[in-house]
Formats: structure tokens, sequence, C-alpha cells
């Protein structure tokens, strides 16, 4: 499988200055792209083996090509596990180039600090990467395009988006694997929220929320519905995350070419039931979540899955019957 | 090894403006900040000034905002920061109009239709809710940074007006930062708790609000003084500790001076300048 230009960014690059992306089509139930799920005990030297397995696994054709890795840093705390392990985040840098990237750049635009090189500091990332900063683009301060949503599921009629990202051939979704307080959990198209420029709207991005917060994921996925999803969940959070929640070891990495299948399988490792998670819905409808449509690679969900801990507000979702063995 | 001046000087954009890294395209906020930084310094620059005012001037939209860059039509916080110029500058947007804009935006939250609508809910208005500040982007909620950051261009601009309106508004923020403290009595973006967990004070929001509170003799703020004093030891960035630098400064406490990481934006390079500026005793956020 070769990588593929997003719509948006294929317009972008025509030089649309007011890019226009149709949302919510709705196709017929079929089988996704796979999903692997690998174990990884730890962030230790294996991770960059698995990376390079999971770029050959999903037949990644990055050669010549500008990939943008998109971890989620958030704020820092020494007693929780708020954001991307950097050794993950460095580990899957150095598989993009062995597998002839021609540019492999670290981007994210936290929605909370506006000293992103600081908090990056904290979270680790110049300690694990030699010079960082030259590696690294704020996306809260990029240049930006307006893009257009026609038919959005929110109430954004439009977003301004940093060209790095709009620019790129391949988006690395690099999300942990948490709960959220709102949404249930937050994964790799939750992620994406770290696209929206705070330079333009601030910090946090309110305006998202307004716009009503799981409508705009659905918005933010159908804007780069082909980002690659590569999720940290060797040690993921659980409770009142995704900030002030527990750490929880699982021991996974989970990847794949389809954000709406890596998200859903996620969510079932996590025990939360994807069809009541409403970006999911919203981006890809309740039968197109069915696990059966979703191949898998690796480990079997039902083997490694675990109930996350889930503020009283959302046992809604939690899934009711798992699996036998899980 | 250039100074603060120097540096700021060799960033600017032919258009006048500054961008938030050398070379980028200009961008409102950052052509603030290094206006004031030239300002503030004992080099003029008087060229260098007149240029990036005029940018400024041209980026005024019809509605009397500013937009944070070219291209994005929309006016945001960033006209507070034109507020800032020092007066005897010519040139520039037009104060007035800058003013009138700002004063028309308040957060979404404490706008009549969401209170109603919390009121027909039966939900009891959040006690942290009550005062009126100023959001990042127009149609959303109040934060800190932008309150802190309107609050002290109106006082600025308010100054040889005394206008009761705009002085209902000023203290109105002035309660919204007092309300918006976290429990370590810092500040953090403006949520002070998440589903009733308590949330922790940043440093970079600590000291622009206590900044814009420079002039409150609340008793909160010897706490967040001290709070700020924490974050200055522990904090890296030159944006973080120039803000903090600012913001002791102006409670009449004598900072000390600490090393930070290398990389630097045009925002902490300005406020770095600023800041120094201000340990002289010429602090232009507030004089």
């Amino acid at each position: 499988m070769s990588v593929s230009l997003s719509l948006t960014r294929r317009q972008w690059v025509a030089g649309a200055a007011g890019a226009t992306v149709l949302a919510g089509c709705a196709n017929p139930p079929g089988k996704l792209a796979p999903v692997s799920i690998l174990k990884a005990a730890s962030y230790s030297e294996d991770l960059y083996a698995l990376m390079q397995r999971i770029i050959v696994e999903h037949r990644l054709d990055v050669r010549g090509k500008r990939v943008v890795l998109k971890p989620n840093l958030v704020e820092f705390d020494q007693n929780t596990v708020i954001n991307t392990h950097p050794k993950m985040v460095h580990a899957a840098l150095e598989a993009f180039r062995a597998a002839g990237a021609a540019d492999v750049r670290v981007a994210e635009g936290p929605g909370h600090r506006r000293v992103t090189l600081d908090l990056a500091d904290a979270a680790g990332y110049f300690s694990t990467f030699q010079q960082f900063e030259s590696l690294f683009t704020d996306l809260n301060l990029d240049e930006v395009t307006k893009v257009n949503l026609v038919r959005p599921h929110s109430k954004l009629s439009s977003l301004y988006l940093p060209n790095t990202v709009l620019g790129c051939d391949l988006l690395v979704s690099m999300p942990k694997m948490k709960t959220h307080h709102w949404v249930g959990a937050t994964l790799s198209m939750k992620n994406l929220f770290g696209l929206v420029p705070g330079g333009v709207y601030g910090w946090p991005k309110n305006v998202l929320h307004w716009a009503g917060i799981g409508e705009s994921i659905a918005d933010l996925h159908t804007l780069f519905p082909r980002t690659f999803s590569i999720v940290d969940g060797i040690v993921g959070m659980e409770g009142n995350g995704p900030i002030q929640g527990t750490p929880r070891p699982m021991g996974l990495v989970v990847a794949g070419a389809d954000p709406v299948a890596v998200d859903a399988t996620c969510c079932r490792i996590m025990h939360i039931d994807p069809r009541r998670v409403s970006y999911l819905t919203l981006a890809a409808g309740e039968a197109q979540l069915r696990e059966d449509l979703i191949p898998q690679i690796g480990e079997k969900i039902a083997s490694v899955s675990a109930a996350f801990a889930l503020l009283p507000s959302l046992e809604s979702i939690r899934v009711v019957n798992p699996a036998p063995g899980s | 090894m250039k100074s603060y001046s120097e540096e700021l000087l060799d960033r600017q954009n032919p258009d006048g403006g500054w961008g938030y890294g050398k070379g980028g395209t200009s961008w409102t906020e950052p052509t603030c900040y290094a206006l004031l930084a030239l300002a503030s310094g004992e080099e003029s620059a008087p060229e260098a000034r007149q240029h990036g005012l005029q940018w400024l001037m041209a980026g005024q939209r019809s509605d009397g905002g500013l937009a944070p860059r070219p291209g994005v039509d929309e006016s945001t916080w960033v006209t507070a920061l034109s507020l800032l110029m020092p007066a005897d500058l010519a040139g520039g947007p037009d104060r007035q109009r800058a003013a009138n804009w700002l004063l028309a935006q308040s957060g979404r939250e404490s706008g009549f239709v969401y209170r109603l609508r919390l009121r027909l809910l039966g939900v009891r208005l959040d006690p942290t809710e009550q005062f009126d500040g100023w959001p990042w982007y127009p149609q959303t909620a109040a934060w800190v940074a932008p309150t802190a950051l309107t609050l002290l261009a109106l006082q600025k601009f308010n100054r040889s007006r005394s206008d009761a309106q705009t002085q209902k508004r000023l203290d109105g923020a002035t309660g919204f930062l007092l309300a918006r403290r976290c429990r370590d009595g810092g500040w953090n973006h403006g949520s002070t708790q998440a589903l009733g967990y308590d949330s922790d004070s940043y440093p970079e929001t600590t000291g622009v609000a206590l900044l814009a509170l420079h002039g409150s003799k609340a008793p909160e703020i010897g706490n967040a003084i001290g709070v700020a004093e924490r974050h200055l030891r522990e904090s890296h960035s030159l944006e973080a500790t120039s803000w903090l630098t600012l913001g002791l400064l102006a409670h009449g406490q004598s900072p000390s001076e600490v090393s930070v990481m290398p990389h630097q934006g045009t925002v902490a390079i300005s406020l770095a300048a600023i800041a120094a500026a201000a340990r002289q005793g010429r602090n232009l956020f507030v004089s």
C-alpha cells in the first residue's frame, strides 16, 4: 500500500485558498484497513524493530516522502503519564528515515501550554532526540491556510490549519491510549485537535468545544482521513483522563492506516464500546464499527484487553459483556 | 553576542512585521512584542519601529480589531497588544477603534443567552464564571491570558480618559483573574478544576496574571507572589521566566536572574528585552 495524499492536501497543494472538503459521506459497511495489536513490554530499544515491523506490515511506502509525526503533548506531571512517550516517537522517526522518507518531522500544537518547547523538554523530548528543536514544528505558530468544511458535523464552517501538516505526504497520529472525561477515549482521532493552531484560536482551542467536541473530532477526521495511527498503549491512562488520570500499564502498541479502525480497536481493548463513542459513530456510522469488519494483525483483542477505570458519568459507554478471556 | 534589540532588528521582515521565528512571515503578536521591546530599550531604532507600526496599522480591520496575521479574516485577542504600544509612538492602529472592538468582546459564558440557558436548565452558575473576561477568539469563553493582556491594554488606554464603562470592564476582569486562581494560588490557562479535580498553575500564565494585577491590594496576591517565585526557580524557558519576572517586578519584588534554555522565538526574545528594561524601572506594560 502506498501512501496517498488526502483530499484536503491535494486541494491545498493546488493552491485553493478556500479548500473544500465534503463531510459525512455515508458508505455501506465494508472491511476497513487492518489494525496491528503488538506487544511491547516497555519503552526499550525493542521499539525500533517494532516500528520497522509496523511499516512493513502495513506496506507503507514513504520513499522520498515528507512524514509528520504528531505525538500527544498536553501538560507535564511527573506523577502520571499524560504525553506520548518520547522513545515511541524517536523509534518511529528512525524507522521512517530507514524506510527512505525524505523528511521526518515531529509536530504538535498543545492545547493548554503556550511554551511548547518547555513542555517538550519536561516530557523528555530534548533528552531523547539530538537537536530536537531542529526536528520540531510548533503547530500552534505555523503558517496557516483556511480550509472550508462542507456539510460539517460540527458548527464549524471552516478551520485554519497548519501548512506543515497540509503539505506533508503522510501524517502519523501518535496518541497515548487514554480515557477522556468528556468524549470517553482520546486516541488517534482526538489527537488531531493538536493540529488546530493556537496562534489563531488560542490556548485552549475553545472554538472546538463550542462547535461540539465529538463533532469537531469527526470533522478533523474528514479533513485527514488517511492519517496513519500508532498508539502508545505501553502505559496508558485510565480514570479522569486525559490529564488527571492514573497510569495503566498495557504493554501494547496499536497501529493502522484507518484511524476509525484503530480507535475502535483501542476502545475494545479498553472495554469501551466504540458504538457509544460519539465521534466514531459520526465519522463512520455504527454499522462500520463492527469488530468483524476490522482485520487484525498480531494479538487478539480478547487476549490483551482490560477494563480501564471510567468516571461514573461514562459508565454507559463500557462494554457490557466483554469477550471471554478478556 | 547580539543584544536583544540587535537580534530583533535582525529578525524584522521586509514588510515591517516580525514572525514567530526568524524568517517566518509576519504575525501580529510577535510584531507587537518586538515593537514594545524596541520601545523599552535604549536603542531607539526609529525607522524599524515606524515600519513595524505601519505594518500593524495596515492590518487593522474595518471592525477596529486586528487579526492574528494577514489572511485570517477574524479580529482576535491580539487587538489588545496593539493598545500596549507607547502612546508617544506616532502611527500604528487607531487606538479608539481598537479599544471599542475590545470592549464589545466578552466571554461567551457570561453572555445573556448562555446564562439564561443555565437558569432554564436549573444549573447553578459556577462562582468562577460570574466575572466577565476576554476570549482568545470571538464567540468563545474567556481565559486567563487574553483577559490579563486586555486588562493591561485597557488600563493603559483608559489612564488618560477615565471612562466609566471601561472601568467597569476592568473591575470585572480583575475579579475574573482573582476568581480563576488555581488551588496552589497561581494561574493556568483558566480552568481551575476539571470535573472536581484541582488543576495546577503554569509559570507563564501565573506571570502574566500577576502582571495584570499590578495595582491590586487583594489578599490573594501574597500567595500568588510565592507561587511565581517557585515557578521562576523551576522554569527554564525564556518566555515563562520573562513573564514571571515582569509579574514579580510589578508587585515590588526583586526576582533573581535564572538560566534558561537556548531555544528562543521572537516573542520570548521580546519579552526578555521588556523584562530587562523593567528591571531598570521601565515596564512598558504598566507605564
